[in-house]
């Protein structure tokens, strides 16, 4: 589906995996490019859960095969799950060292690590604290460190953001794009769809255990894009109809500040240049600009007419 | 392996560290040695002088008693009631009334303002009865070393038998007390520490670190680590209670000894002995001398403690893994404590039973069902121990027992790591028992 030539570092193949009489993947083939950020999407219960424990080595595919093309084994995968935890009792640096050592990091490798993420992080002051004392965020900030630290080349980020203040997502989204421009491939599964607009190349949409949508987001956008154009003019609205003939339909007009603000749709594939000549001539124009889908729109679309063919 | 040995030492450092570890480890040993103490005390404080008043209806027939060292007899032909009444503000510790007609009745009472132990009683009673006796032989002529020599009571001590070896083996007490106290023991670590290898998978999966863990180790690691680690946990309490223990009943009895004559404490601490045999015997002998405390030094070197140790340390540890496997297993099935109970009651029935039977095996070494509870691996761990002692286990019926234990272990901790893998990442609902055996097979 993907038509560049940029290396896969995860293929999977074919994958189904049934829980009793449950389908959890049905068939499911996704190519994982290196260096990128991949956006996992799709509503509860789709199965995404299980694609990713199945990508973490936690359960095996029922059928088919999914392949690392890594240097090293499997341990430089980074797991951050959505539901996540730590020990409560235990102390924050002894827990963060713990956790680091069973990646496979020798004691003093991990304790390097450590420190300079708890610098980087601001979280030196933690470090002999018990887990329980800290809050939530400062939990989350922890595990995001303690995913990391290992220095995997593949991160799994499940719903990264939630729990964190806007200005510890914002915090974590650099951080993101930090270990991005480093050259880890990172999967990112969220609900958050403006983040996978800011941070992801490209996505996978699965829904009810089928991959739906597996392409660019540039690519995505393009083959979402509804011929939708917002021009911002100053003139009479009556001229501006008269202009844009029947070729297209007006889904909305306002008023902002003296200006009009139109949203129009094509019927036919008129080339926008030809409808800015039209204009040109009855209004003054401001601004022009194609309307494209948001993410949003195209996962509530997409998985919006899967659920009504079933309820039909 | 290596993370299996992280896991370990995460465990082990985790529940060492705790306060409540060091707590119990201390607190164990010091309520034992307080219970030792405190009963040899207790029989120091026993010991103290009586200064009796004898009031005897047959006087002058015993006017001649000669006080001990410990008990001081003054003779007296005053009135029951009027000795009675001045009793109270008296300087005597007990009034003994011997009642008319000493050689019809043989009887008599002891009044007391504190309770005297079970041997001065005993002291007293012999005391009256030999100078009874002493009458009684001036009057029919009879000499007294005669008659001691006629008196021998007939000394039975039992044997067990062994016919491969042809040896016999005197059959004792104590050995087997030994062995219960080792059942008994590995009946509480088992329990203990199996149940906490349950809690220990409740607390990963409800705080939801288990995901982060699984991803890195297999679940199978996950689970050796934590049931090795608190298996290493139980075995250092052990050995602290067991170290604590004596060292502080050595410090306990070495205060007591400086305070008193040792002979005396040692003579004290060993009475129950005495008083079983006192007991057992009415018409006690003064020249026949029981040492008591060359029968318990005896009995001791009885007890095979190498190999009552090596078994006791072989059935904590395969019966612990055979049951903390199953805890394992439960706790990976549900998501809090409360939903255990349904697990816990049947899995734990069967050592119940085992510690009810050793209790009988105790009494009825020889009850056949003593025979299959301790060769069914679930019973084994607590039932061997109190039949070893009696010396009638054969070779091959401990072999089998051990052997059956390890299989039984081994195949216990394969399943439970098949529900364990699947029942760590299950949330919500609580499992059937159906459902976790279905588990097994995905």
């Amino acid at each position: 589906m993907i038509e560049t030539k940029t290396e896969q570092i995860i293929s999977v193949s074919n994958v189904t995996k049934r829980f009793g009489a449950h389908i959890a993947l049905d068939n499911v083939s996704l190519e994982i490019p290196k260096g990128k950020i991949f956006g996992l999407l799709g509503p509860n219960g789709a199965g995404k859960t299980t694609l990713i424990r199945m990508l973490t080595g936690i359960t095996a595919p029922d059928e088919g095969t999914i392949e690392f093309h890594l240097k090293h084994s499997s341990s430089s995968i980074g797991y951050l799950p959505e539901e996540r935890g730590l020990y409560r009792k235990m102390k924050v640096w002894e827990q963060a060292i713990y956790l680091t050592r069973l990646k496979g990091l020798s004691d003093s490798e991990a304790r390097h690590h450590l420190q300079v993420w708890f610098s980087k992080m601001n979280m030196n002051d933690w470090k002999n604290k018990p887990v329980e004392s800290l809050s939530k965020g400062m939990q989350q900030r922890l595990q995001f460190v303690i995913t990391v630290a290992s220095n995997p080349d593949i991160l799994i980020l499940d719903e990264p953001f939630s729990g964190f203040d806007p200005i510890n997502a914002e915090q974590l989204k650099n951080e993101i794009l930090k270990l991005h421009s480093e050259g880890k491939t990172i999967i990112l599964s969220t609900h958050n769809m403006s983040s996978v607009e800011e941070l992801c190349s490209i996505v996978g949409l699965i829904n009810k255990g089928q991959v739906i949508l597996n392409d660019s987001l540039v690519e995505i956008k393009n083959k979402f894009r509804k011929s939708i154009f917002e021009i911002v003019f100053d003139g009479s609205q009556v001229a501006f109809a008269n202009s844009i003939g029947f070729q297209f339909e007006i889904l909305n007009i306002k008023n902002d500040n003296g200006f009009l603000i139109a949203t129009i749709k094509s019927h036919d594939k008129v080339s926008p240049n030809q409808l800015l000549a039209a204009l040109l001539q009855t209004v003054s124009i401001k601004s022009f600009r194609e309307v494209l889908p948001s993410m949003n729109d195209i996962f509530i679309d997409l998985v919006g007419q899967q659920t009504e063919k079933i309820t039909e | 392996m290596r993370n299996i040995l992280l896991i370990i030492r995460r465990e082990y450092l985790s529940r060492v560290r705790k306060r409540s570890f060091i707590i119990m480890s201390l607190l164990g040993p010091i309520i034992m040695a307080c219970v030792g103490i405190a009963s040899v005390y207790l029989s120091i404080d026993e010991a103290e002088d009586q200064r009796v008043l004898v009031v005897d209806e047959n006087y002058p027939l015993f006017a001649t008693i000669e006080s001990s060292e410990l008990i001081q007899y003054v003779i007296s032909d005053a009135d029951l009631d009027e000795a009675l009444a001045t009793f109270e503000t008296s300087e005597y510790t007990a009034l003994l009334h011997i009642n008319k007609n000493y050689y019809k009745t043989h009887s008599g009472q002891l009044y007391f303002k504190k309770q005297p132990s079970f041997r001065v009683q005993r002291a007293i009673e012999r005391t009256i009865q030999l100078k009874g006796e002493e009458f009684k032989l001036s009057e029919f002529n009879i000499s007294e070393s005669d008659y001691r020599r006629i008196k021998q009571p007939f000394e039975m001590q039992a044997f067990q038998y062994d016919s491969v070896s042809k040896t016999a083996e005197e059959a004792d007490m104590l050995p087997a007390v030994v062995g219960i106290v080792f059942s008994i023991l590995i009946y509480m670590f088992i329990f203990m520490y199996s149940v906490q290898v349950m809690r220990g998978v409740i607390e990963e999966k409800t705080s939801r670190i288990v995901e982060v863990m699984i991803s890195t180790v297999k679940p199978f690691h996950l689970m050796l680590g934590k049931i090795v680690g608190i298996a290493a946990v139980g075995l250092t309490q052990f050995m602290i209670w067991i170290t604590l223990s004596f060292t502080l009943l050595g410090i306990g009895q070495y205060a007591l000894l400086s305070q008193y004559d040792s002979a005396s404490v040692f003579e004290n601490a060993t009475m129950t002995d005495q008083m079983q045999k006192d007991m057992s015997e009415e018409m006690q002998d003064k020249t026949i001398k029981y040492s008591s405390e060359d029968n318990i030094l005896a009995s001791i070197s009885k007890v095979n403690f190498p190999l009552m140790i090596g078994l006791f340390l072989f059935y904590f540890l395969g019966g612990y893994l055979l049951y903390s496997a199953m805890m394992a297993a439960v706790g990976s099935a549900v998501d809090n404590d409360t939903d255990t109970q349904q697990f816990i009651v049947p899995i734990t029935f069967p050592l119940i039973l085992g510690y009810i039977a050793s209790f009988i095996l105790f009494s009825n070494p020889n009850s056949p069902i003593g025979f299959w509870l301790s060769i069914i691996p679930f019973t084994s761990p607590i039932v061997m121990l109190v039949r070893i002692p009696f010396n009638n286990v054969e070779i091959w019926e401990l072999a089998l027992s051990m052997s059956l234990l390890v299989i039984a272990f081994i195949g216990m901790v394969w399943l439970a790591a098949k529900v364990y893998r699947t029942g760590i990442l299950m949330y919500g609902k609580k499992p059937t028992l159906r459902e976790m055996i279905k588990w097994i097979k995905y």
